[in-house]
């Protein structure tokens, strides 16, 4: 499929309560199916809300599992694609967490991506609850080759660099971003869609947890860096925009970043992040 | 970095915005039928109290003014209700004289000129109050402190600080003044010097030994890691005391937590047991 609708979805999530927050999903999900839209992707961790700190335990579920079953009835039944993020509990032990973005398709489950930058400074505490991930993963569908970011990933260009040249044509990147952090969301968003030639779908938590305010204002970015459609900042939102690969032609062409990456220098790089 | 006025400008209206919707979403999830919250006159209670006004309608927020004879004020006391009137909430007034003199009467170690223990015992009676009518009417005990005595510790522990909830605590008095000015504060009460007012004359700028315009500006550049010798030099400040600040600042962290517990077992409130506010 060259040009489809997306939804990008911006919710207030209630905090550990995965009945309430699947149930306004659901509800998102079937506004989103009647305006066309073939993909909609939620917040991380939108099973939950973010700041769960010690409920993780309690809240975390394997892949597949209880939700993952949940959601795969609802994509199955609206014939649609879904992007989310929940805790996941490792199937090896009983409490090694990731911090897990999924995706559903029409058929069912297709994938998962494990954050792999776990932000743990200032009032963020990832390490402290989850395991990091290890490798970006790229998933081939009827609607291109997608790629999962997690939030505080964005700031690293390797790991979209690397989706990129496994072949990923539309990045999502769901993030539960607080206000005072927008800027740099704003600015390294649109910095990944262009050096990497790709659409980029970034989707915000919005509401307010523990004294956290989630700014919201998620986006589809083309790979030109012209942002398509964008949500309101700080309030519950889904926006529609559409993707054309077709786009992503004339960018490779005249801005081409992808025919003038240096491959000598990532030894290098590898090297001196190693000694740093 | 520099160390300039302008480094503490906030954007009053988006900051006024975030204020409302988190004191509205606090009251909701706790399911609180609104606010109530101790009333001077100052600065910071009449800022916090019209930003509760204005997140939850002034129906929900009742002011508390709880003068006592000894720093009677009856200016401060207009103040209080010129604040009420114009932001539209409800005020009760109350002088808390008699319960003072209850304490100093009874107890047996009292001594009149010792001031801070006396003062205290001042702020922690009109806490007092305000917990009554939070239990009795389902309201939340909402909190005025802000950032430049929090994090000198210029306050009453479990005293005027006590609160369930504090959504100016970000904030430099400095850039409290323009929050105040923004939401229409009257003047007067944003240029008259600030007072705990826990005995008569008791300034706080006297007592913190420099103006808030140059103390918020000392502790921004603590709170952005910079060196103190390089906050002295900046700001043609006398480096000892600077560090003084920086002692203060961090030896005043007793009053800013649960107190200190003892690892003995598993899991330990107030150190590894980790839990999120509200739903």
């Amino acid at each position: 499929m060259r040009e489809f609708k997306i939804a990008l979805t911006q919710i207030v999530c209630e905090r550990a309560n995965k009945r309430v927050n699947l149930q306004k999903m659901e509800k998102y999900v079937e506004q989103a199916r009647k305006k066309e839209a073939k993909l909609i992707i939620f917040p991380e961790l939108a099973t939950t809300g973010y700041v769960l700190r010690d409920q993780i335990y309690e809240l975390a579920e394997t892949i597949p599992g209880t939700t993952v079953t949940a959601i795969e009835k609802i994509a199955k039944r609206e014939g649609m694609y879904i992007i989310f993020g929940m805790p996941e509990l490792s199937e090896k032990t009983q409490m090694v967490i990731y911090n897990t973005a999924v995706l559903i398709g029409p058929e069912g489950y297709v994938g998962k991506y494990q954050k792999m930058h776990l932000p743990t400074h200032s009032v963020f505490e990832e390490k402290r609850y989850f395991r990091q991930g290890y490798s970006p993963q790229v998933f081939e569908t009827e609607i291109g080759k997608l790629g999962m970011i997690i939030c505080y990933d964005v700031f690293f260009p390797e790991v979209s660099r690397l989706l990129r040249l496994k072949g990923a044509q539309f990045l999502v990147c769901i993030s539960a971003s607080p206000a005072v952090r927008r800027h740099f969301f704003e600015t390294l968003t649109v910095a990944r869609a262009v050096e990497n030639a790709v659409f980029l779908a970034y989707v915000n938590l919005v509401g307010i947890e523990n004294g956290l305010q989630f700014w919201g204002g998620s986006r589809l970015i083309a790979p030109n860096g012209k942002i398509i459609v964008q949500a309101k900042y700080n309030k519950e939102d889904m926006i529609i925009g559409t993707v054309d690969y077709l786009s992503i032609k004339p960018v490779e062409a005249f801005v081409p970043t992808l025919r003038d990456i240096r491959p000598e220098i990532f030894q290098e790089l590898k090297e001196r992040s190693e000694k740093l | 970095m520099k160390l300039t006025p302008k480094i503490l400008e906030i954007d009053p209206a988006t900051t006024t915005e975030r204020i409302k919707t988190f004191i509205k979403d606090f009251v909701e999830k706790t399911e609180a039928k609104g606010v109530v919250l101790g009333l001077s006159g100052g600065i910071d209670s009449s800022t916090i109290a019209a930003l509760s006004a204005l997140a939850l309608g002034g129906e929900k927020v009742i002011g508390l003014i709880l003068p006592e004879d000894e720093t009677y004020n009856r200016t401060d006391i207009e103040h209080a209700k010129l604040v009420a009137q114009k932001f539209h909430f409800k005020t009760v007034e109350i002088n808390i004289t008699p319960v003072l003199e209850a304490y100093y009467k009874t107890l047996p170690i009292f001594d009149d000129k010792e001031r801070m223990s006396k003062g205290n015992i001042k702020a922690r009676v009109r806490m007092i109050y305000l917990y009554y009518y939070a239990n009795k009417l389902n309201l939340l005990v909402c909190g005025s402190s802000d950032k430049s005595e929090t994090m000198m510790g210029y306050f009453t522990k479990w005293g005027d600080v006590a609160a369930d909830v504090s959504p100016i605590m970000d904030l430099y008095k400095t850039q409290v003044r323009q929050l105040a000015k923004h939401i229409g504060i009257p003047n007067e009460i944003i240029a008259k010097p600030s007072s705990p007012n826990l005995w008569r004359g008791q300034l706080a700028e006297k007592e913190l030994g420099m103006k808030y315009e140059t103390l918020d500006l000392v502790l921004y550049g603590l709170e952005h890691f910079i060196a103190t010798q390089e906050i002295a030099n900046q700001l043609n400040l006398d480096i000892q005391l600077v560090e003084s600040i920086k002692k203060r600042w961090i030896a005043m962290e007793h009053k800013r937590q649960m107190p200190l517990s003892l690892k003995l077992t598993y899991r330990t409130v107030g150190k590894d047991f980790r839990l999120p506010y509200t739903r």
